[in-house]
């Protein structure tokens, strides 16, 4: 398939919200080695909420996306609420007046949501954040593109792109939020913000492709 | 009144804040606080949507006013500058996000708020919410945002001094320099870190000057510097002299702002040095190599890219040595140390350290320093003082200088000929740039006190700053610009640049004949010698006074010379002021007058109330009725400097008898202080500005060497109209009959027993200074740019004719009716063929 509407982006929120719950406890374990325990329920939550926002008749891609933002921005609580709020508001922005939408349209909006995390948490590639998986996955997503792929391919290469990411943050020192209070002790562990992250990527490359 | 938010995780934590910080606020004057914090009331978590609406909540409580935000950390602080991409964007620009410590922040925000101070400062005060708690902890350092330079404070270092800070302009970017320069003089093996005690900054390692300079030290505040290693003592004995010098930047010193500005570059012969000196400039825009867009240069491996900005580095050193060295020729020490001090940044180990950060993560040289400054600026930006926040400018200038490097670019030698357009103005262009082909600069950005503004200026080249509206016009459009009214025409048609032709051929023509005539007495045509002196503000302006040609000094405004300060001068700092402006000046004599304070020119150092009519308040003398120590401090620095140099004294805004007197005690204590007799050329007066000293003057005037008549105030006071209010205006002409009768009674009443000399703005318009010498006055003192054309207009006539021209101008019946008499006259005066003024 090479493009999606507003149904197959409510899809990857209720598959993103339904993968989160399931591994709300590994999540929640990640963040235990390393930060404050929360990230699990707190995700969880958020993207439930997301979920079960009402269905708006006639609603645009970026419409419903900006919702899914707030509602995030409100529900998640920890600094992944700002993020990935910021990710969707962001994303949702190059999509205004779309009602179906190809690897050129989505490239455009996965590039600017990314940006919005970097310009949020001023992260940089390496300091143990979800922009460690977000990061290679954008480069993968334009490769796969510029390489003649359709939605579904673009959005496999980047969900494996970001796999990668994520497992390269394992031996990292934190740099960034309240890890980066450990120093040397948060190596040695995955960070959950970039292990969420690749969920979302790889429930949007089953519900979006 | 300004508002508060609090952003917290807990809702619990941030009621039992804003509980504990609205203890210290007045019962009917708080300000109001609003709480973003928690999910909701049990909730852990932040909220950007809640943040937002309370920021809202709270700048409508505040009137507009503004709203400073505290917060606790992590998520509280992404979600507070989410909520600012939330809130209406004409509230964000009135919105403070404070990186103050939560508690202490906002008790300290709280009073700060309930004072009354704005946005901007209600921050400061939180952030420096912590100092107290330092200070009295012995220094623990918990600031969350480190300093360039900053280090961690362990134990006590073996050797540690207090440095105090007294230069006016506190430890800007030059003495800085020169604190680092010292600390680098001594051995390596021993390490130095200096904290400033005051505000609770540092330590910071004393080898960094960007660390140094971002301790915000100003003038008042005490270091601390501590060493240790071999020759710790050494370290810190020199540091100690240093301080006792004001870091380089006393008054008189070396590193004086005013002796950049007033270097007499217009007598340096040599070839392209000096400019027109004429203030205005017409000509096609010509622009730097800088201003062009920076090429994107192919990244290599780190470690060419390290050995690409070393050589840079390397290069931009060895060019600043050169400039320096050509600067110090022309224009003197303090000027070269522009280049000095840029030096110093290139050597600064914290922006190295940041730079080989950047270049570690694969970033190229160019692009890695074009952060580093970017950031670097920004820091100084971010200082409270005015003054340091201008050295942003040379962060940015030697910044450009390794940019330019880096990319590839020529030196800009050869600019073309014309108009110079830039952003900011570059030190090191304005003393490189080649004034013959360069007629003028117009910068966009970038004050007026800029170093490389002051340096252009020392050299004659005409400067008109600020010019924003000049941002997108094409290189080679003809530009005209007067500097003095400001004015500014872009692609002018014929008639203006005609007249703009005239303009500069008038100055030109005028300042030829002024140079010519200048150092020569004004003698009238019957023979009557009339001194010539000049209102000075400042060592500076004191030189530009000696070389404009003026006789001596009529009025140095001493609230002014030390205008800038926050406490009091010390003794020893005023003498050498005197000294300096008495040095300038010689062998012509100095007047000082003393304190001039009070409701309408409030000094930080001198309590002054706020009055309803403050120019009928405790002005002048009147401030000392009740303690008048700093008044004899100040004669005591007077008497001090009187020993060697050629000074007198006058005291301001004397009414009663009782103020002379007041004066003459004081005057009296100050001598004895001394422990020697009052210096024989010490002559002492009084100003004359009120009426009753006017009617009464014979009698105040009893035992004293002269007077002054403050024509600008005498005016006011006559005519009961204030000076600067445009309602008035029609009342507040000094040319008012009643004001020149009381002129002339003033001098008929002495009879020539004292000298009457005029020092307010009348006696800088050329076209009344023979008025008020046929009023009766024997000298004039003017600004030191009207001595000379004053000088001139003297020599024009006889004593005879000005005794006519003033009993015509007592017959008239207006101020219009006198200057119609005075315009006839002046028309009349000129040689044939010369140019009016």
């Amino acid at each position: 398939m090479t493009v999606a509407d507003v149904s197959q982006f409510r899809a990857w929120i209720a598959d993103t919200s339904a993968m989160l719950t399931e591994q709300a406890e590994h999540l929640t374990d990640l963040d235990r080695a390393i930060g404050d325990g929360d990230h699990g329920t707190n995700m969880a939550r958020g993207f439930a909420a997301c979920a079960a926002l009402p269905d708006a008749d006639g609603e645009g891609i970026d419409a419903y996306l900006k919702k899914v933002g707030m509602t995030l921005v409100s529900q998640v609580g920890g600094a992944s609420g700002p993020l990935y709020g910021t990710f969707f508001l962001r994303f949702a922005a190059p999509l205004a007046g779309a009602t179906s939408v190809g690897p050129t349209e989505v490239a455009q909006a996965l590039r600017a949501g990314v940006d919005g995390v970097v310009a949020r948490g001023k992260a940089e590639v390496g300091d143990k954040t979800m922009y460690d998986a977000l990061a290679p996955a954008v480069r993968a997503f334009d490769g796969a593109a510029s390489g003649g792929a359709d939605l579904a391919g673009c959005l496999e290469a980047a969900a494996v792109a970001a796999a990668g990411g994520r497992d390269s943050t394992e031996p990292l020192v934190a740099r960034k939020g309240r890890a980066s209070y450990l120093g040397e002790r948060s190596a040695g562990h995955l960070d959950p913000g970039a292990t969420s992250a690749t969920m979302l990527l790889e429930s949007a490359a089953r519900s979006l492709g | 009144m300004i508002s508060l938010v609090v952003v917290s995780h807990s809702h619990a934590l941030a009621e039992a804040a804003v509980t504990l910080a609205m203890e210290m606020a007045p019962p009917d004057g708080a300000p109001h606080v609003g709480i973003a914090a928690g999910l909701d009331e049990r909730t852990i978590g932040t909220d950007a949507a809640a943040v937002a609406e309370a920021i809202s909540a709270a700048d409508e409580a505040s009137g507009g006013e503004g709203v400073v935000v505290l917060l606790d950390l992590g998520s509280a602080v992404l979600s507070a500058e989410m909520a600012l991409e939330l809130v209406d964007p004409e509230v964000v620009g009135r919105v403070v996000l404070s990186p103050a410590p939560l508690v202490e922040g906002l008790v300290a925000a709280v009073v700060a708020a309930a004072a009354g101070l704005d946005a901007a400062a209600v921050a400061r005060e939180a952030e420096s919410g912590l100092g107290a708690k330092r200070t009295h902890l012995g220094g623990e350092e918990v600031r969350t945002e480190a300093l360039p330079g900053q280090l961690t404070a362990d134990e006590p270092w073996p050797h540690a001094v207090e440095l105090p800070v007294v230069a006016e302009h506190g430890l800007h970017a030059r003495p800085a320099a020169r604190l680092v320069a010292r600390v680098a003089d001594v051995a390596p093996g021993t390490e130095v870190r200096v904290r400033n005690l005051t505000v609770g900054r540092g330590p910071v390692d004393a080898l960094s000057l960007s660390g140094v300079a971002t301790l915000d030290a100003q003038q008042g505040h005490v270091l601390l510097a501590e060493a240790r290693g071999p020759l710790a003592e050494d370290a810190l004995e020199g540091l100690v002299r240093l301080a006792e010098e004001g870091f380089g930047d006393l008054p008189g010193g070396t590193g004086d702002q005013l002796a950049v500005a007033s270097a007499p570059v217009a007598l340096v012969d040599e070839p392209g040095v000096a400019g027109s000196g004429l203030e205005a400039a017409v000509g096609p825009v010509v622009r730097t190599a800088a201003e062009l867009d920076l090429p994107d240069i192919p990244v290599e491996d780190t470690g060419t890219e390290h050995r690409r900005w070393m050589e840079a580095v390397h290069s931009a050193v060895a060019r600043l040595g050169e400039l320096a060295a050509t600067t110090r020729g022309r224009l003197g020490a303090g000027a070269a140390e522009v280049f000095e001090a840029h030096a110093a940044l290139l050597r600064d180990p914290a922006l190295t350290a940041a730079v080989e950060r950047r270049l570690g993560t694969g970033l190229g040289a160019l692009r890695a320093w074009q952060q580093v400054v970017e950031e670097a600026a920004a820091r100084f930006e971010g200082l409270a003082d005015p003054y340091q926040r201008e050295r942003a400018q040379d962060v940015r200038s030697v910044g450009d200088r390794v940019l330019r490097i880096l990319a590839g670019l020529e030196d800009p030698d050869d600019l073309g000929e014309g108009i110079l357009v830039v952003d900011e103005l570059d030190p090191a262009l304005a003393i490189s740039l080649d004034a013959r082909a360069v007629r003028g600069v117009i910068t966009l950005r970038g004050g007026a006190t800029g170093h490389g503004v002051l340096v252009a200026a020392a050299r004659g080249v005409p400067v008109l700053t600020g010019a924003e509206r000049l941002q997108g016009v094409a290189t080679g459009t003809v530009v005209a610009f007067d500097a003095r009214s400001g004015r500014l025409e872009v692609d002018p048609p014929a008639e203006v640049l005609a007249e703009f032709e005239r303009l500069l051929e008038r100055r030109g023509e005028a300042r030829r004949r002024a140079m010519v005539a200048a150092h020569d007495p004004a003698v009238t045509t019957d023979g009557v010698a009339v001194p010539v002196r000049a209102n000075v503000t400042s060592v500076g302006t004191a030189r530009l006074a000696a070389e404009a040609g003026a006789e001596g000094c009529g009025l140095v405004r001493t609230e002014a010379l030390f205008g800038q300060h926050r406490q009091a001068p010390t003794v020893a700092e005023q003498a050498r002021a005197f000294a300096s402006i008495a040095e300038a000046l010689a062998p012509h004599p100095v007047t000082l007058r003393t304190w001039d304070v009070g409701g309408d020119k409030p000094l930080p150092f001198i309590p002054s109330r706020e009055e309803a009519n403050p120019f009928l308040g405790v002005r002048g003398i009147r401030a000392f009725r009740t303690d008048r120590t700093l008044l004899v401090d100040q004669l005591e620095a007077a008497c001090r400097a009187a020993q060697e140099h050629r000074l007198q004294v006058m005291f301001p805004m004397v009414t009663t008898r009782e103020d002379v007197e007041l004066g003459l005690e004081a005057l009296d204590e100050a001598v004895r202080r001394t422990g020697t007799p009052r210096p024989a050329g010490l002559r002492v007066g009084i100003m004359v500005e009120v009426p009753a000293a006017a009617l009464r003057v014979g009698d105040l005037a009893r035992g004293l060497d002269f007077v002054s008549i403050g024509s600008n105030d005498l005016s006011q006071y006559v005519l009961a109209a204030e000076r600067g209010s445009a309602a008035v205006g029609p009342w507040a002409d000094p040319l008012e009959p009643a004001v020149l009768q009381m002129v002339r009674d003033v001098c008929q009443a002495l009879d020539g027993s004292l000298s009457v000399s005029v020092c307010g703005s009348m006696a800088a318009d050329p076209d009344v200074a023979g008025l008020l010498v046929g009023l009766g006055a024997a000298e004039l003192s003017a600004s030191p740019a009207s001595v000379a054309a004053v000088k001139e207009r003297l020599r024009a006539g006889s004593l005879a004719d000005y005794r006519a021209l003033a009993d015509a101008a007592l017959g008239c019946g207006s101020a219009r009716e006198v200057r119609a008499l005075l315009e006839a006259r002046a028309v009349s005066a000129l040689p044939a063929g010369g140019t009016a003024r």
